[in-house]
């Protein structure tokens, strides 16, 4: 960051190492988000009408990816599945981002035994692998969108906590902190104001990494049943449905794998890219 | 009237267990437009003082005796919320290194901005005007269009003055300054030492100079308060100590300062280091080190005497009448 020259040529436009995955992985994003925000204009089928002179229809100009076994149209099932799937998702990522980050912080600046604290009761929920503690948070709370949230959004909680804690614990002892404190500044605004803007590069990068995570838990948790109780459609339980012919109409289970496996890629690219030109060692 | 009274102060470490008092009996007063200075090695307790009137000492430090009474008010057993009040508002503090002290993800001026609007309740706008004001009294030039520049933008002199403007913005009665040049040149010290000589004036602010530099000490300050091991050994008028000092840790202080009319070929140095937190001896803590030690040194803690003029003050056996003896009752 020197002043820059007064004389030369003008300096070339630098483009931050992680461009491309950005652009792409928001394309698809975009892409994704539009379908599921206009379903019901783009979905060519009521996606609960059944009807039963049209099961299993195979891909057609009516049914773009042909039907299931109670004649709803594939297509706009998973249009439909992926608000819910993306507002689940959304809704958990950004619920532990505010949680597990508050909680960081507060463990890394205050330290001392509120740290111990609420650091033992993380690594317990980490011991935990994810599929398990989801399986078990939903399992008490009962099925339903809004505990699915809670479920992902415990188990990815630990994530958030860890990495706020770390950037609170190291930020805590830069010598402007120390300068704030000297201005008479509350522990409340130096947190607010100097320490939490500050980790909050990192936290958009590991929620955007993270989102994809809750989309997969989201998916296996449907999968096995634990997701949103039918007939609401999900991605994940658009596959678990397709799984149940899946030697006769293999389609039912694929299409909607296909459609996660976008979303997983968007949303990787993304959180990758935005790893890259964040972190310091890797941009120009 | 004093500013700053800081009367028989005494702050307690505690290592595992053990106590030990890093201040000890610490005694001085700051007039309202006095300079203070106090000097002594590293590790002597400059800064722990200092931390001990702002009332932000570490966790494991405590102030067990004394008072730290600012403008007829005692601040040692107020509450963390009032003393954020204070700090900041009617104690200013600059440091040592502005390399480090300011936030660097900051514009300069949001950063003079925020104690204003903190501590003053100033609007956005106002204090902005009062930012730019404070930025052209510490003589940064062309102010106003520096106030949106961030900390890396400035040189090492320019930030400390960011740094002395973030200290006087609340006019406080009390400056302390903790080695405020040492990480600066010798010509931006001298420009950085006026101004703070001035703004003093102005201000008719109190100030505690915390420095190991003597020169300093001579030019810039009226009385100086020599410590060594968190005691106060001396104090005096800077003429007096510089013309007689009677502490042996002040003499050979001074005789380490080399001198133009002075061979310079071998200079003069005090033999051993300063005791460690965890070993401070209960007598005398220079007594190591000091060429005129003697039993009672070990033994009990020295008395703080007046044997020259008024106001000089110095805490050695040595100066007390029959000190020799006194250990045998």
């Amino acid at each position: 960051m020197n002043d820059a020259p007064e004389t030369g040529p003008p300096p070339r436009k630098v483009r931050s190492p992680g461009w491309h995955a950005i652009v792409i992985g928001a394309s698809i994003m975009v892409v994704v988000i539009l379908a599921a925000l206009f379903a019901p204009l783009i979905a060519p089928h009521d996606p609960y009408a059944q009807s039963m002179l049209a099961r299993f229809r195979p891909p057609s100009a009516e049914y773009w990816l042909g039907s299931d076994r109670f004649g709803r149209d594939t297509f706009s099932r998973i249009l439909y599945g992926l608000r819910i799937t993306l507002w689940t998702a959304l809704a958990s990522t950004v619920m532990a981002m505010v949680t597990g980050t508050a909680a960081g912080i507060l463990s890394g600046y205050h330290g001392g035994r509120v740290d111990r604290w609420i650091s033992a009761a993380n690594d317990v929920l980490m011991s935990f692998p994810q599929m398990v503690a989801g399986i078990i948070i939903v399992a008490l709370l009962g099925p339903g969108v809004t505990n699915l949230i809670i479920a992902i959004a415990i188990t990815t909680f630990p994530a958030f906590y860890r990495m706020a804690r770390s950037a609170a614990l190291a930020l805590r002892e830069r010598d402007y902190i120390d300068a704030c404190r000297v201005l008479g500044y509350s522990d409340l605004r130096i947190v607010s104001r100097h320490i939490l803007p500050e980790t909050m590069d990192d936290m958009i990068v590991i929620a955007t990494l993270w989102l994809a995570t809750a989309v997969r838990t989201e998916s296996s948790l449907a999968f096995i049943g634990l997701g949103a109780p039918p007939p609401a459609a999900t991605l994940g339980g658009l596959v678990r449905e397709g799984f149940d012919n899946l030697l006769d109409f293999p389609g039912l289970a694929i299409w909607p794998s296909l459609a996660i496996l976008v979303v997983m890629i968007g949303l990787n690219l993304m959180g990758d890219g935005l790893r890259d030109a964040n972190d310091p060692r890797t941009s120009a | 009237m004093s500013v700053l009274d800081v009367d028989n102060l005494r702050t307690t470490l505690n290592l595992n267990g053990r106590a030990c008092h890093v201040l000890r009996d610490v005694s001085f007063r700051v007039a309202e437009g006095e300079t203070l200075a106090i000097v002594g090695e590293s590790g002597c307790g400059k800064s722990m003082l200092a931390m001990s009137i702002m009332g932000l000492l570490p966790s494991v430090a405590r102030i067990t005796q004394g008072h730290v009474v600012l403008d007829g008010h005692a601040l040692e057993k107020e509450p963390e919320r009032a003393m954020e009040k204070i700090r900041g508002a009617r104690i200013g503090m600059v440091f040592q290194e502005p390399m480090t002290a300011l936030n660097p993800v900051f514009t300069v001026g949001a950063q003079i901005s925020e104690p204003l609007r903190d501590h003053l309740g100033l609007s956005r706008r106002d204090a902005r005007e009062a930012a730019i004001e404070l930025m052209e009294k510490v003589r940064i030039p062309s102010a106003a269009s520096r106030y949106t520049s961030y900390p890396h933008e400035f040189s090492g002199g320019m930030r400390q003055r960011v740094v002395i403007a973030l200290a006087i913005a609340c006019g406080p009665r009390l400056l302390i300054a903790d080695e405020p040049t040492t990480a600066l040149d010798v010509t931006v010290q001298r420009q950085l030492l006026d101004l703070l000589d001035h703004l003093q004036d102005e201000g008719r602010m109190g100030m505690l100079l915390i420095t190991h530099n003597l020169a300093i000490v001579a030019g810039h300050a009226d009385r100086v308060v020599v410590m060594y091991g968190g005691d106060v050994v001396e104090s005096a008028t800077v003429r007096d100590l510089f013309r007689n000092p009677a502490h042996p840790y002040a003499r050979a202080l001074l005789a380490s300062l080399p001198r133009v009319d002075r061979d310079l070929s071998e200079l003069a140095s005090i033999p051993g280091r300063v005791p460690p937190l965890a070993g401070l001896p209960d007598g005398c803590r220079f007594k190591d080190r000091c060429p005129h030690a003697m039993d009672i040194c070990e033994q009990m803690p020295p008395p703080t005497e007046m044997p020259g003029e008024a106001g000089h003050n110095v805490r050695c056996w040595l100066h007390v009448e029959g000190g020799e003896h006194a250990a045998d009752g």
